[in-house]
């Protein structure tokens, strides 16, 4: 049963704001949504595992020193920027 | 036949400039975009200097190569330097990527013409391409349809020929549903065979970017120039074999094809009988045809739903209004500032995916949903790995219907989420699979089929979806729309 408690609760943890007036709807779509996910309880438990698709393990490059992007290019689409940092004001 | 080759011809024989060619589809954009919604950024600027280097070269006595200046799309979730990239997110609008995905480096150097950006869900979440903050793309062969999702703009653009072809990305169907809906081709490849570098992530274990074609000789052409390792994918492993376009037309006489039974069950009628048709045109061409079942793939909508949003709720993580894109106004804190920007920049779609994933990860469920799924995930693999011991590959309807109305798939998002039922099991196995036009239904919408192969076994299917087409080309018709050539 998901509870408006619960989507409160993971909004806060997914950093999004549930507007009082949309929080009836949004519980009962999720509750749909549950339950469609609850369908793989009836599935019987096969014991398979999966690790990843093509049973790849990590390759390592070699640790050599390469040219990283320009500072002045990654800071373009900030939305504020000083100094070549990313720029957060605590109000606005 | 080849609509890539077709375009080459006339431009190595010079019946055409590349110019003229591409303000041909230039001018053909502006003329339908209004109503087909295909194209949400056009860039006219960087196709005709693209199109005067080729006539340059071809002036100068130089050959060219076949994909060298033919006009395409990329879906808008394909990062393109300097060239806004949005997903069709409010959260990216004005976002200027600083590098290309490896696919497009790969077309770019071997010369295509980049028409512009076309539409898509946003962030690839949905079946219809209406999540969109553009509103979505239509279907040429009925505008009052959707073109399907969530690559609808590449096949609503591909099948009105506004873009020779386009590349799309296929998470749960993305390439296959909407190639399905607008009756064209669509390939989704085998995971790892093609670099996701640039592609911005949705469900990192389950997202591949394919081609969009007219025809399944061109899904291979383009195939062929994309698919190759990578350092920048660490899960990019390439084409295994040779190119796929050189065993397109061999004999599939003796080819073995799977049908699983569960694939035809509550599908619609006219596209059973569609897919019905298909196999007696393949065991016309000799091919033999096995039966079975496979109840995991029964499990596979919810599997792919809990996996895609837990992942997608960790990808998504990083739109917080400092680096790029959207940024709230007004706020108090950094948490305020973040939470309002995610809340005013992300589509309602989008935030009930978050809000899934995280709930599905979190404390007191991670055991029952993701875990769990990840372990049918395993099932479901086996299950395939099984049936290709049958067979060569499996043919299955691409979707249980043909293009809904347009505003039908918004009003209900579980309803919408079970018409993903045939495309979803192939992500989750990491498996190759194209779907091809086989019939249309009463109303003349386009029926598509797809034919499912085992791992890198891409040259399979495609060889197998061109003998269809060889055999039945009523199929694959053109639209009222476009550049004829």
């Amino acid at each position: 049963m998901v509870t408006k408690e619960d989507i409160e609760n993971i909004a806060i943890l997914s950093k999004l704001f549930v507007a009082e007036d949309e929080l009836d709807d949004l519980t009962k779509q999720m509750q749909e949504i549950v339950d469609f996910a609850d369908a793989i309880n009836n599935a019987p438990d096969s014991g398979e595992e999966f690790d990843n698709i093509n049973n790849l393990s990590n390759v390592f490059r070699e640790d050599e020193v390469v040219p990283s992007l320009p500072c002045e290019e990654i800071l373009r689409n900030a939305p504020e920027q000083a100094e070549d940092h990313f720029l957060v004001r605590n109000h606005a | 036949m080849s609509e890539i080759r077709k375009i080459h011809d006339m431009l190595s024989s010079k019946q055409i400039s590349c110019k003229e060619l591409t303000e041909k589809y230039l001018t053909q954009i502006e003329n339908s975009n209004k109503e087909l919604n295909a194209y949400v950024n056009v860039t006219p600027d960087a196709a005709l200097a693209q199109a005067e280097k080729v006539d340059k070269k071809l002036a100068s006595g130089g050959e060219i190569g076949l994909l060298e200046g033919v006009p395409m799309t990329l879906k808008d979730n394909l990062s393109t330097k300097g060239i806004e990239t949005t997903c069709c997110s409010k959260i990216l609008t004005g976002y200027k990527p600083i590098y290309n995905a490896s696919v497009w480096d790969k077309l770019e150097s071997e010369g295509a013409v980049l028409l512009g950006k076309t539409n898509m869900d946003e962030f690839a979440m949905g079946s219809s391409c209406e999540t969109s903050c553009f509103g979505g793309a239509t279907n040429p062969f009925n505008t009052a349809h959707c073109a399907g999702g969530s690559s609808g703009g590449v096949a609503s653009a591909v099948g009105a020929n506004i873009a020779a072809y386009g590349l799309g990305s296929d998470t749960g169907g993305s390439i296959r549903q909407p190639a399905s809906f607008c009756g064209i081709v669509g390939l989704k490849p085998t995971y790892g065979a093609v670099s996701r570098y640039g592609l911005i992530a949705y469900a990192s274990s389950l997202d591949q970017i394919g081609p969009i074609t007219k025809t399944v000789e061109d899904a291979a052409i383009v195939f062929d120039a994309i698919s190759d390792y990578d350092p920048k994918d660490s899960t990019c492993q390439g084409r295994q074999g040779e190119s796929t376009v050189d065993s397109v037309n061999n004999d599939i006489k003796g080819m073995k094809i799977g049908i699983a039974r569960e694939y035809l069950e509550g599908v619609r009628d006219d596209v059973r009988e569609a897919i019905l048709n298909a196999v007696k045109v393949y065991e016309s061409l000799g091919a033999e045809v096995v039966y079975f079942d496979m109840p995991a793939i029964k499990f596979a909508l919810p599997v792919y739903y809990i996996i895609a949003c837990a992942e997608a709720s960790s990808n998504l993580g990083r739109y917080d209004g400092i680096r790029y894109g959207y940024k709230a106004e007004h706020y108090n804190g950094t948490h305020d500032m973040m939470c309002r920007t995610r809340s005013e920049g992300f589509g309602d779609e989008v935030k009930r995916r978050i809000l899934l994933g995280t709930y599905v990860l979190s404390a007191g469920y991670y055991d029952a949903y993701y875990k769990k799924a990840q372990n049918l995930r395993g099932t479901i693999v086996k299950a395939f790995n099984d049936a290709f011991t049958k067979c060569d590959f499996v043919l299955a309807p691409t979707v249980p219907m043909t293009a809904f109305e347009m505003g039908h798939a918004v009003s209900d998002p579980v309803e919408t989420y079970l018409t993903d039922i045939c495309t979803v099991p192939v992500n989750i196995a990491g498996l190759p699979a194209v779907s091809v036009p086989c019939g249309f239904n009463e109303k003349g919408m386009p029926i598509g089929m797809q034919l499912i192969g085992n791992k890198f076994n891409e040259s399979i299917i495609l060889n197998a979806a061109n003998a269809y087409e060889k055999a039945a080309p009523e199929n694959f018709k053109t639209t009222k729309w476009g550049v004829k050539l």
